[in-house]
């Protein structure tokens, strides 16, 4: 039998009905579409139970409260939490993104040890004894050699039981050399130290401040504690509080002031003692204060009088004098007026005059620990370990001098000079520090000068890293042994920057450890125990959590309820008891400064022949330009006249734009006496002609690839400038030049 | 000239083999599309452990909300997890294999029981328990059947297409449903919400039997009273995410 | 049951953004993101294709330094009423993927029904929808975060802003389950306005006088919800597409930024 061209086609036909007639093809085109709908490798969260868990963010001093929202064992959101006496609820962007942290591909994963050359990425997996044997192993080996004193630590806080931890532990191995990381904390703290005569921070009564003269502070920008500063900010709109700013560029803070100042950049010391010099002379301080509680004043008032009259203040400044006039008196006549400084968000120090000027005009108008004012805020003092017991080798170490050279005779004042570090190193053939570790920090990218801080590091034969992420530091050191990040860890947080109250908070444990991490803590005190002797005895608890639960003590349970734990009467002294000076009182010219300060503006790097442009950072709260690299989603939001691509934008006045012939978006070079780079200008009105501005918080060279090798890395383009009095880095800016390419 | 002619009569032959063809191609395809597709579509997946509800329903207090409830949040909780099941099975109770199994791989080792959910829908699914049951009192049996009264699991069926759980579609290949659990597809959802003319605004509601309401209904009229899903045309975001 | 249904009050959700608390940092940009599963690519720079619900532009006054002003302004989806339902976005979409909802006054985005012809793109006049050019990709181990209560999109649809439906379909299930058909003002709250540092971000129903939006917005419901506010403002409210989210700003300049005003047009609110 033979098929035939017409029993085929009967037979297709056949089948084409009989198919109409069967699900096939109804069936095949609903799933098809239904196919087209869901695309398999588009991933479908998995749904589950939802929790809620508070904690604390550590990624900035700020200290804010977190509810983070789970899914199961998932943490799929965070959240302000309601209720805590930082941010009551609200979050800030950076919080916002740590979920991005958490899980990112930015994390170490397991201890490393480098293998290859520094910097090379060429990493081996070891376990944690090994880690915490090699560890131990190089410190004993140093210690017995009477080199204990070449060992040190950079941190980014001095406060809680993890800097603590590690304090104590340098200090019975038999170094002095803790150093924290510098902000304005080390400026105001010198500077309450000086004219108050006690140890404390700075706290700020910004809910109840009438009238807020910033010189220069990213109110916010994410100056102080950023979430806090927004809703003050907000009040402040409600009250119908002023808000004035003092700075050269139109940042947020001054957009969103009553009135913006633009001023020579750095001369915002002059303008505090012009202000000062119209209070006095016109008699609008607060007599009360200025002649019961304080001392100096005589010595003050002939300064100001004498150089810092009107007229020569605006011929420093830029400001006009009746300008001055005018707000001198709107801030004398403010019921509660609040003088604050340090630029930006307060990542480097500045110059200690310029704190004390601004500290004595809040001591003019009485606001010194008062309600809207200034207060001198000292540590909890929860931390009541027993006294280390220290051997020979660890009592000839402390009598070692510093390396930064804090306390000694050149640097009396300051406590930590982390700006002085690269160059004491680099400064010496071999380097006299032959151990490193590095918490919670990342200098390699935040101090200035990232060349001579590479250089520095690179001779320091032993960095060890107890980096999260891959930092730069990290990337740099020769062992990283990861803590696990603040989500999955404990870990007490006193002391929000610039909090007028004592809070502590709690950070812990959202989500198990993701990866093989080791809480830092934990390692120290293996590290300690691994080392013997008196260096184990003075560590005696099993590990860090049992550490912490004996230090907070009777606070351990509500402070693991509530997420925080706060004093609800803590008080500063009345002004009879508030100041331990020499005087006992208020000292506007500090009794214990052996050298006056004259109160001049910081002279920059640079001449103005070669470099006729100032360069000044500006911070950016969708720039986290701390120990932390900016998330992918922080730096999504990022504007494209800031960066695009891998391009960053300086901000330039069209006007002097104008002048060297730039158009918007044109490439150019930008050179300082401490580098170059190749950035793009975008033009800004709000900036003085004069000035470029570059963001700080890009330039990363670590992390991972949403983040690397976009636009620069401001530290790369200025250097230290030392206050002669402090020692601490007072520049502000360098000087700079464009030139197209 | 000859083999013109017996091409001719083979031609003439062939009226009957046309039809033997049309009916063979008819039979054929019949055959294909009614036993060997379903076949081929579905893969047939046995859940990790075999489970009896009869004897659990027999042996918990509050019925199927004993495992199956409603969260404070409002959320339901599905499947119950093993923190649930782990009151009870801390230890094997009995000789049952599938006991013994359950306690052993995922007791011991605190490991999620990887359960196939009949009832699964699609992620692009919003679908709220609380606003059927509390609200609309509805009875689980309405749209998850006599599930709670059987012994054995039965055998899950995943769409190779899709996959979706055949339970979607409904057993029935044809897509023809006898009871109103048999099927759990939008359509099915419409038909409930128009009988009880709940989400609609027209009274004299109606849906068509699939696959009428496609070939039917242009796509304007949907807003109109025979539409399939949600008279009023602004319904999607109620389901769908 | 369907009597109920039919006696509750149709609610209408809006914002009201405060421009002079708003400090441009970005937050409600990054709830958003992380609430409602948006992806993020290598490069973000090109704003065209990076897919930000709700985007804070940066306005300025165009004055010369130091008159220069600058005042940051968040755009989320504006849930557009047009004149009943008729929104630009929703009137042009045919495969209904967008849509109005009457219920609660929040334009849909179905992912699954949009085949992504873009039409609402160009219909929206406030740059409000994003198109998905590329499949989402998170770093591995980042699909950890991702939030189950919002499906995350596939290459070639379109999304943007829902006003965090899901929010308000959760609440509605916890009340629910305590017998209540009516939320209360704190039970849903959109991501952005739940997470904003300032204060500056109020949502809730436009059409309940003891919600806050209501209070501040004062919107004159027969007037397409004009606000009777001398500081409120809606973003090109002359174009008659009625939006749900009203500005605040004590700001001249920028409550004129808000519209295509001619020189000698004032912001006045009454044009009828």
């Amino acid at each position: 039998m033979k098929i035939g061209r017409r029993s085929f086609l009967s037979f297709i036909i056949g089948g084409a009905a009989g198919t109409a007639l069967s699900p096939l093809a109804w069936k095949s085109m609903d799933d098809s579409s239904i196919w087209s709908q869901n695309w398999p490798w588009t991933p479908v969260p998995a749904d589950g139970e939802v929790s809620h868990v508070n904690s604390v963010c550590t990624l900035c001093p700020g200290g804010c409260g977190i509810t983070v929202r789970k899914v199961d064992d998932r943490a799929v959101k965070i959240e302000g939490m309601k209720g805590h006496p930082v941010n009551d609820g609200g979050v800030c962007i950076l919080g916002l993104s740590a979920l991005q942290l958490l899980y990112g591909p930015t994390r170490v994963k397991a201890p490393l040890k480098r293998v290859g050359e520094r910097g090379e990425e060429k990493w081996q997996e070891i376990s944690w004894s090994e880690a915490v044997a090699e560890v131990a192993a190089k410190l004993g080996d140093l210690r017995s050699k009477g080199k204990s004193h070449t060992v040190c630590s950079i941190l980014d806080s001095d406060k809680g039981t993890v800097p603590y931890l590690f304090g104590r532990l340098l200090t019975v191995y038999g170094s002095p050399n803790f150093i924290r990381t510098p902000s304005i904390q080390d400026s105001y703290e010198l500077a309450i130290n000086l004219m108050h005569g006690v140890q404390a921070s700075a706290g700020f009564d910004v809910e109840h401040a009438d009238f807020v003269l910033s010189f220069g502070s990213g109110l916010i920008d994410g100056w102080g504690s950023p979430v806090r500063m927004f809703k003050a900010n907000s009040n402040w709109k409600d009250s119908g509080s002023k808000v004035v700013q003092i700075e050269p560029r139109l940042s947020n803070t001054a957009a969103k002031s009553d009135k913006w100042i633009p001023i020579n950049p750095g001369t915002e010391v002059a303008l505090a003692m012009g202000l000062a010099h119209v209070i006095i002379k016109e008699s609008l301080y607060d007599s009360d204060f200025v002649n019961n509680y304080s001392s100096g004043f005589d010595k003050f008032k002939q300064l100001v009088l004498d150089k810092y009259n009107p007229d020569n203040v605006a011929q420093i400044t830029g400001v006009d004098s009746s300008a001055l006039v005018s707000l001198a008196r709107n801030f004398a006549h403010a019921s509660k007026p609040l003088a604050v400084c340090g630029r930006g968000q307060g990542k480097t120090q500045g110059s200690l005059d310029e704190f004390i000027a601004v500290h004595a005009l809040n001591a003019l108008v009485g606001n010194i620990n008062s309600e809207g004012g200034v207060w001198a805020v000292p540590d909890p003092d929860y931390i009541k370990w027993p006294e280390v017991e220290m051997d020979s080798v660890a009592a000839v170490g402390m009598q070692k001098e510093r390396i930064d050279g804090a306390g000694s005779e050149t640097y009396p004042y300051a406590r930590y000079l982390l700006n002085r570090f690269s160059g004491v190193v680099n400064s010496e053939e071999e380097s006299p520090v032959n151990a490193l570790f590095v918490a919670g920090a990342n200098p390699l990218y935040t101090i200035s000068d990232s060349k001579a801080v590479k250089e520095a590091f690179s001779k320091i034969p032993f960095v060890v890293s107890f980096s999260s992420y891959m930092d730069e530091t990290a990337k740099n050191a020769d062992l990283i042994l990861p803590n696990h990040v603040f989500l999955e860890r404990y870990e007490d947080v006193p002391m929000p920057v610039g909090l007028q109250k004592h809070v502590i908070g709690l950070s812990r444990p959202v989500v198990k450890p993701q990866f093989n991490t080791k809480h830092v803590g934990d390692v120290i005190i293996l590290i300690a125990k691994a080392l013997g002797g008196r260096i184990a005895d003075a560590f005696p608890w099993d590990n860090y959590e049992a550490c912490l639960e004996e230090t907070l003590g009777d606070k351990w349970e509500s402070i693991v309820e509530n997420g925080f734990w706060s004093d609800p009467d803590f008080k500063v002294p009345a002004s009879e008891e508030a100041f331990n000076t020499p005087s006992g009182k208020f000292e506007f010219i500090p009794a214990n400064l052996k050298s006056p300060l004259d109160f001049s503006p910081v002279t920059i790097e640079g001449s103005d022949i070669s470099y006729p442009l100032i360069l000044v950072p500006y911070d950016s709260m969708r720039l986290a330009n701390g120990f932390i690299g900016n998330p992918p989603f922080i730096t999504k939001t990022v504007e494209d006249t800031v960066l695009k691509g891998k391009d960053v934008f300086v901000e330039i006045n069209p006007k002097t734009a104008e002048e060297i012939g730039l158009i918007e978006g044109r490439y150019v070079d930008i050179r300082t006496p401490r580098g170059k780079a190749k950035v793009r200008v975008h033009l800004f009105d709000g900036i003085m002609p004069g000035i470029v501005a570059l963001p700080r918080g890009l330039g990363h060279t670590a992390y991972d690839k949403y983040i690397a090798g976009k636009g620069i890395n401001f530290n790369e383009l200025i250097g230290p400038v030392e206050d002669p009095v402090s020692g601490f880095d007072a520049a502000w800016g360098i000087r700079a030049r464009l030139t197209k390419v | 000239m000859s083999r013109l002619i017996e091409e001719k009569g083979k031609e003439s032959e062939s009226g009957g083999f046309i039809i033997l063809f049309f009916i063979l191609g008819l039979a054929a395809s019949l055959v294909l599309g009614w036993g060997v597709f379903p076949k081929l579509l579905y893969s047939q997946k046995k859940q990790p452990i075999d489970f009896n509800h009869v004897l659990h329903v027999e042996a918990v207090e509050e019925g199927c909300e004993s495992c199956h409830f409603f969260r404070e949040d409002g959320s339901f909780s599905g499947l119950p997890k093993l923190a649930q099941c782990v009151d009870c099975h801390e230890e094997i109770q009995g000789e049952d294999p599938n006991e013994v199994k359950f306690v052993e791989e995922f007791v011991a080792n605190e490991r999620e029981v990887p359960w196939l959910v009949y009832a699964e829908q699609p992620d692009c699914v919003f679908f709220s328990h609380a606003a059927h049951v509390k609200m609309g009192k509805m009875e689980c049996v309405l749209c998850h059947g006599h599930i709670g009264e059987s012994s054995h699991s039965r055998v899950y069926e995943e769409n190779r297409v899709t996959g979706y759980s055949r339970d979607i579609w409904g057993k029935n290949i044809s897509g023809l449903k006898k009871n109103t659990w048999d099927r759990m597809k939008m359509d099915d959802c419409a038909e409930c919400h128009a009988k009880n003319k709940i989400g609609y605004d027209k009274t004299s509601m109606e849906t068509l039997p699939w696959p009428l309401n496609w070939a039917l209904l242009p796509y304007e009229k949907q807003i109109g009273p025979k539409a399939r899903v949600q008279a009023k045309k602004d319904a999607c975001f109620v389901c769908h995410k | 049951m369907k009597k109920e249904v039919k006696n509750e009050k149709a609610k209408k959700y809006g914002m009201v953004i405060d421009l002079d608390k708003c400090t441009g940092c970005g937050a409600c940009m990054v709830a958003c993101m992380s609430e409602n599963n948006v992806p993020f690519k290598e490069d973000e720079s090109n704003k065209l294709d990076s897919i930000a619900w709700m985007r804070v532009y940066k306005l300025t006054n165009g004055k010369p330094f130091p008159e220069a002003d600058i005042c940051y302004l968040p755009r989320p989806c504006m849930h557009c009423e047009g004149h009943n339902g008729h929104a630009p976005c929703v009137s042009v979409c045919p495969a209904t993927a967008t849509d109005y909802n009457h219920e609660t006054g929040i334009v849909s985005q179905i992912y699954t029904r949009c085949f992504g012809c873009r039409y609402c793109m160009v219909a929206c006049p406030y740059h409000a929808r994003y198109f998905n050019w590329w499949d989402p990709v998170w770093p591995e181990g980042m699909e950890k975060y991702l939030n189950p209560d919002v499906s995350p999109r596939m290459r070639g649809v379109v999304e943007k802003c829902s006003f965090c439906f899901h929010r308000y379909q959760t609440a509605m299930n916890k009340a629910y389950v305590e017998g209540r058909r009516k939320l209360e003002e704190d039970e849903y709250q959109t991501s952005c306005a739940q997470a904003c540092p300032a204060d500056a971000i109020t949502f809730g129903d436009l059409n309940d006088p003891a919600h806050a939006v209501h209070q501040i917005a004062k919107p004159d419901l027969k007037h397409g919800g004009r606000s009777s506010n001398p500081n409120a403002f809606r973003l090109l409210e002359r174009l008659g597409t009625n939006p749900k989210v009203y500005y605040l700003s004590s700001r001249e300049w920028v409550r004129r930024a808000g519209d295509n005003y001619l020189k000698k047009d004032k912001t006045v609110k009454k044009l009828h």
